[in-house]
Formats: structure tokens, C-alpha cells, sequence
């Protein structure tokens, strides 16, 4: 499309013009100006489309960061909000934080361009040695985050990451380098209201035996993506990337993920689980891509969903595309409803319909949260998921 | 106890139950025996409330009170028990879950307090022993990988454990060996009592050695065609169900 001929929406220009006027905020404008939002017509957004979502302007933020859980009462809180960056507790030897005004951004796509763009500088973390204590980002209603962090050889972090507005545009872009023989194990948690979008975009590269090892649960929101491309760049380097969505109302959540193996020796494991009811959508689209050069590549890709109303949709994408000859790469997708057999099993034991329904779903998601090494976390999100359970259900 | 009056019941718009009349009192065991496709199964799902099973006709009633118009936990809180003939795998959930969550939705219908977690244990473990339900199956997803033997145990485990007032045994004997079958037969025994009541469905005289019947009814065609005492099991044993093509 000419340049001229594009017209911006009016949401569109609102975000022109709520751009600040750093370097990054300069290029997402000029992408924006060039190419508009992403919308349906273009192939990676077909199913999540943030033109039409933003069509009206920017929803006025609102909620609260959330409360810090009692099981991380003893994590470094670095608080991402509209008038800046806080940090809250105590910060261990091994933990370098700076911040960077103009820090290059290579690649990722429009939700990176547009993070990038929102976000006043990027908070750099700097992991020397390996951290007992995990440190938690938390996204504010409304506000930019973007995040570079590098684990260096042989070190470890724990991460949370948690957005969980009720209402505006929150942006997230997390760019992660994991070092050889270096572990981040991270966990996220996206819970937003009918006025919330959530664009979160996160980009990790792994050297020789690093490990990115991530779970993440999506409750969606008017419009809410969390996209996620892995290169497993090293040899022997392993990602195991977990989510779950469970969506009532008319929310929108999209699991996009990408791995890409480079190196040889590599290993994936993805799961999935959704839940879907009501009129919401959850969208789950996930490629993996084995290069030549990526032989012996172990290589597993999971995504299962359950539609529990007639209104319901999910959309799934899976891709798997290989260039090397001698590796093990599956993949299952399956889009079904309760078992009709099972629920009436359980009701003739005296089960209510609706507390059957939640026992099957609890159930049948609970899987992805079994990779879940933290155990407070374990029970965070398993308790989350439980009351949404019931609520629901009710 | 169990009172159904010329009960009319269509699968699919099929009528498979063509006015089917039954009593059975308290404290009594009544067999309903007959040929494949006789509605037998028809008849367990459509008394317990199972979807697609649907009643055009005739009442279905458990000391009095209307089975039909009620949900299918309804009708388990009102005692009424089906023992599946191929019961579900139920993935995810655990055995002990199920069945502490089961018994007390059912306390919880009948306007009773909810089953102590010791006392719950205690009560599960007792059950447990008198039926060789090992403490692994407990521990297992419900029937999940279970024999078909297994299955049919924990089937009467449950029925043990909540404690029903009126317990329908669909085909109980299948799948089960001859040591399974008394052990099964053992734990359904000990079950009868004088205000409970029980209908076994069975294809095969077999069971009835095991638990023996007050009376037996010949279901074919949609009706009872026959009722009698224990011996009409016997004489269907020697001669089949031919003789009542025509009463069908």
C-alpha cells in the first residue's frame, strides 16, 4: 500500500500522538504512520486485531498493580508505571539494574516497535550470579515496560511478570539473553478487565545449555497478546514454554509463540491448555522452526483447548517447519468440548453440573501448572485458576 | 420404595421403553434380565436422569416422591445409585477428591454438614478394606488405568461409601472373573437392609448365585413380559429368551 493512501484511524492517531519523542517513540511512529496498527489483514494478527480493538482511541487506565502474593513477599519488585520506574525491597550481590535511554531494538514486529516506542528508557537487569530471592515486574494500568535482561554464564533467576489492569493500554517488551549454562525460569500472570489491552512482546536468546523455562496464565482482556520468540541459539540449549487461558465474557487472549532452533542438540516443550466459554476468543499460535544447522533437535508442541459454550471461539495455529534431517519434532493441537459421558458420570454421584464442569476443567488445565518449580507460585496460579473455576461456574 | 407406571422412554425419537410398569418394595432385590436391545440400559440412564434419554411417558416415583422431575444429582442426593456398566475414566481427578466432593454435595442437597477430612479418611479406608480397593487406586485419577475388574470394584466402592437408599446394578457381572465377581457380590450383599431397595440388570443367571433376588422380571421389547421367583432366572438359563419374540 502507497504511503498515501493509508488513513489512520482515529485510535491510531491518539497513539501518534501519545508517542513521546525519544528515539524509540520517533520509529514506532514512523512505522505506525507507514504501516497503521496491525490488523486482521495481516497474516500473524488475522485473529488479533489491534487496529479495530484501539478503532475509538486509547481506554483511560484503570486498576491497580496488584498486590504481591505472600509466597514472593521476599522478591525484588520493580514497579512499572505511568510516571516511571520504582524499585521495591532489597536487592541482592549479583543483581546489576540500569537504566538506558536509547537502547537499539532489532527486529520483533510491530508489538516490539510500538513497546519499544511507548517505553521512557529501558531498565537493564545484569544477573553475575545466580539469585535465591526472584524478582517480580509488575506492570501498572496503563504503563510501558521494557526490559532487557542478561543472565550471565552458569546464573540463575527466578522472574514474574504480572499485568492485570482493568482498563487502558499496557505495553510490555522484554528482550532476554540467556548465557551458556544460564537458567531463567520466569512465571507471568496477564488478568485483565473489558477495557484492558495488553500487548506484550518478549524476545529470548539462549547459548550453549541455557535454559528459558517459562509459564504463564491469561485470563485476556478486551484485547490481550502475549507473543514470545525463543532462539535456541547454543548448542544443547532447551526452552520449556507452559500457558494457560481461561476466558469467560467477551475477553480476548493470544499465546503467539516462535522457537527457533539454530544450534544443535536442542530441546522444546510446549504445552497449552485453554478454556474458553461465553462469546471469548482465545487465539494460540505457535511455530517452530528447526534449521539445518539444528540436528538432533528434540522438539514437542502441545495445545489443547476446551470450548465450554455454544459462543465461544479459539483459533490455533500450529507450525512446525524443519530444516534439518535428523531430529524428533510432534506436534498435537485438539479444539473439543467437556465429555458429556464424564459430567453425567459425575452428577449421578451427586456433583452438581457446574461444580462437574469445574472439576473437569481444573483438571484438564491443571497440567501446565505442574511445571511450576516455585511451589507458593504453583498454588498462586492453581488458586487463580480454581476461583475463576467457580466463579464462572456459578 | 421403587414405583415406575407404564413408564414410556425415546432415544433419538425411538421409543425404546413402551410402557413399563414396576415395583419394588423395600428390603427386597429384583432382577431385570433379558435379551440385548431389550432397553435395559435404557432404563438405568433414563431413571437416573441421563440426557437424550427422554421420557414421554408415565412416572418414575422413590418413597413417593417424583424421580422424573429432578436433575440427575438431585436424584443421587434422593439415594438413588447407578452402578455403570463401563464406568468413565475420569483424567485429572484424583479418586479421594471425587468422592469426598461427591458425598458431601450429596450431605450438602440433603441440608447436611459437610464430612470431617479425618472422618472422610477413616470412612474411605474402612470401605476400602472390606472391598480390596488398594490404597494405590485411591490415589489414582478415577479408574483411570484400571482393569475392567478394577473398574467394576471401585464401582461398588462408591455405591459402599455413599451409602444409597436405592442402588440399580447395570451389568455388573460383566468383565469380572469368578474371584472379582464374589468379592463384588460380597460388597452388594452387604448393602441390602430393610429400608433399601436394589434392581440388578444382568444378561446372565450368573450374577443372581452371588446375589440372590427376591423376584425376577423378563424385560423384552420395551415391557416386562414376565416376573417371577428366583427359579424364572433358572429357567431363562435353560431355555433362552426365544419364547418371548412374540410377547415383544
Amino acid at each position: 500500500m502507497a504511503l498515501a493512501e493509508l488513513r489512520l484511524l482515529a485510535g491510531e492517531e491518539a497513539l501518534l500522538n501519545a508517542l513521546p519523542s525519544t528515539e524509540a517513540g520517533q520509529a514506532a511512529k514512523a512505522h505506525l504512520a507507514a504501516a497503521g496498527l496491525p490488523n486482521r489483514r495481516v497474516e500473524a494478527f488475522k485473529w488479533t486485531d489491534v487496529r479495530a480493538a484501539l478503532a475509538d482511541g486509547i481506554p483511560e487506565a484503570d486498576g491497580s498493580a496488584g498486590l504481591i502474593p505472600a509466597c514472593l513477599q521476599d522478591a525484588l519488585v520493580l514497579d512499572f508505571a505511568a510516571e516511571g520506574f520504582g524499585l521495591e525491597g532489597e536487592k541482592d550481590q549479583g543483581l546489576i539494574i540500569e537504566t538506558e535511554d536509547s537502547l537499539e531494538l532489532e527486529g520483533g514486529g510491530p508489538l516490539a516497535t510500538l513497546a519499544a516506542g511507548f517505553a521512557p528508557r529501558a531498565v537493564v537487569l545484569r544477573v553475575t550470579q545466580s539469585q535465591s530471592r526472584p524478582v517480580v515486574l509488575r506492570r501498572h494500568p496503563g504503563a510501558p515496560m521494557r526490559v532487557r535482561l542478561e543472565l550471565e554464564a552458569g546464573s540463575r533467576l527466578t522472574l514474574i511478570d504480572t499485568g492485570l489492569a482493568t482498563a487502558g493500554l499496557s505495553t510490555g517488551l522484554l528482550e532476554i539473553d540467556i548465557a551458556e549454562d544460564a537458567e531463567l525460569v520466569r512465571y507471568s500472570l496477564q488478568n485483565g478487565g473489558t477495557g484492558a489491552i495488553d500487548l506484550t512482546h518478549t524476545a529470548v536468546t539462549v547459548a550453549d545449555r541455557g535454559r528459558y523455562h517459562a509459564i504463564a496464565l491469561m485470563f485476556g482482556g478486551k484485547l490481550a497478546r502475549a507473543e514470545t520468540q525463543v532462539v535456541l541459539a547454543g548448542e544443547g540449549a532447551s526452552c520449556l514454554i507452559h500457558g494457560a487461558y481461561l476466558l469467560s465474557g467477551s475477553t480476548h487472549a493470544d499465546m503467539t509463540t516462535k522457537v527457533v532452533h539454530a544450534g544443535p542438540n536442542g530441546q522444546t516443550r510446549e504445552l497449552f491448555k485453554g478454556a474458553v466459554q461465553d462469546r471469548a476468543r482465545g487465539v494460540f499460535q505457535g511455530k517452530i522452526l528447526v534449521e539445518r544447522a539444528a540436528q538432533k533437535t528434540d522438539a514437542r508442541q502441545n495445545h489443547h483447548a476446551l470450548m465450554l459454550s455454544e459462543g465461544a471461539e479459539i483459533d490455533a495455529k500450529p507450525e512446525l517447519e524443519i530444516y534439518a534431517d535428523d531430529v524428533q519434532c510432534a506436534h498435537g493441537n485438539t479444539i473439543g468440548a467437556l465429555d458429556d459421558q464424564a459430567l453425567f458420570y459425575m452428577r449421578q454421584r451427586g456433583i452438581p453440573e457446574a461444580q462437574a464442569k469445574a472439576l473437569l476443567v481444573e483438571a484438564f488445565v491443571t497440567d501446565v501448572f505442574d511445571a511450576i518449580e516455585h511451589e507458593g507460585v504453583r498454588d498462586w496460579f492453581s488458586g487463580l485458576a480454581r476461583s475463576w473455576l467457580e466463579a464462572s461456574s456459578s | 420404595m421403587l414405583n415406575i407406571n407404564n413408564l414410556q422412554v425415546e432415544v433419538g425419537g425411538t421409543p425404546i421403553i413402551k410402557g413399563l410398569t414396576l415395583q419394588v418394595p423395600a428390603g427386597e432385590v429384583h432382577a431385570i434380565m433379558g435379551p440385548n436391545g431389550a432397553g435395559k440400559s435404557t432404563l438405568s440412564y433414563a431413571l437416573t436422569g441421563r440426557d437424550g434419554y427422554e421420557v414421554v411417558g408415565g412416572t418414575a416415583t422413590l418413597n413417593g416422591e417424583d424421580l422424573l422431575a429432578l436433575a440427575p444429582e438431585e436424584r443421587a442426593a434422593k439415594g438413588l445409585f447407578l452402578s455403570f456398566q463401563y464406568p468413565l475414566e475420569i483424567p485429572g481427578v484424583p479418586t479421594l477428591t471425587f468422592l469426598r466432593t461427591a458425598l458431601n454435595a450429596q450431605r450438602k442437597a440433603r441440608g447436611e454438614g459437610e464430612i470431617s477430612v479425618p472422618d472422610f479418611m477413616k470412612l474411605s479406608r474402612d470401605v476400602a478394606k472390606r472391598l480390596g480397593v488398594t490404597p494405590e487406586m485411591m490415589k489414582r485419577p478415577l479408574n483411570v488405568g484400571f482393569s475392567g475388574g478394577e473398574k467394576k470394584r471401585m464401582e461398588i466402592y462408591q455405591m459402599a461409601l455413599l451409602d444409597p437408599r436405592f442402588m440399580i446394578l447395570d451389568e455388573t457381572d460383566s468383565g469380572l472373573d469368578i474371584d472379582a465377581l464374589k468379592v463384588v457380590s460380597e460388597g452388594v450383599n452387604a448393602l441390602r437392609g430393610p429400608d433399601k431397595g436394589m434392581l440388578v440388570i444382568t444378561h446372565y443367571q450368573r450374577l443372581l448365585d452371588h446375589i440372590k433376588p427376591d423376584r425376577v422380571h423378563v424385560l423384552a421389547g420395551g415391557r416386562i413380559v414376565d416376573s417371577g421367583g428366583p427359579e424364572l432366572a433358572l429357567a431363562l438359563e435353560a431355555d433362552g429368551y426365544d419364547r418371548y419374540k412374540d410377547a415383544a
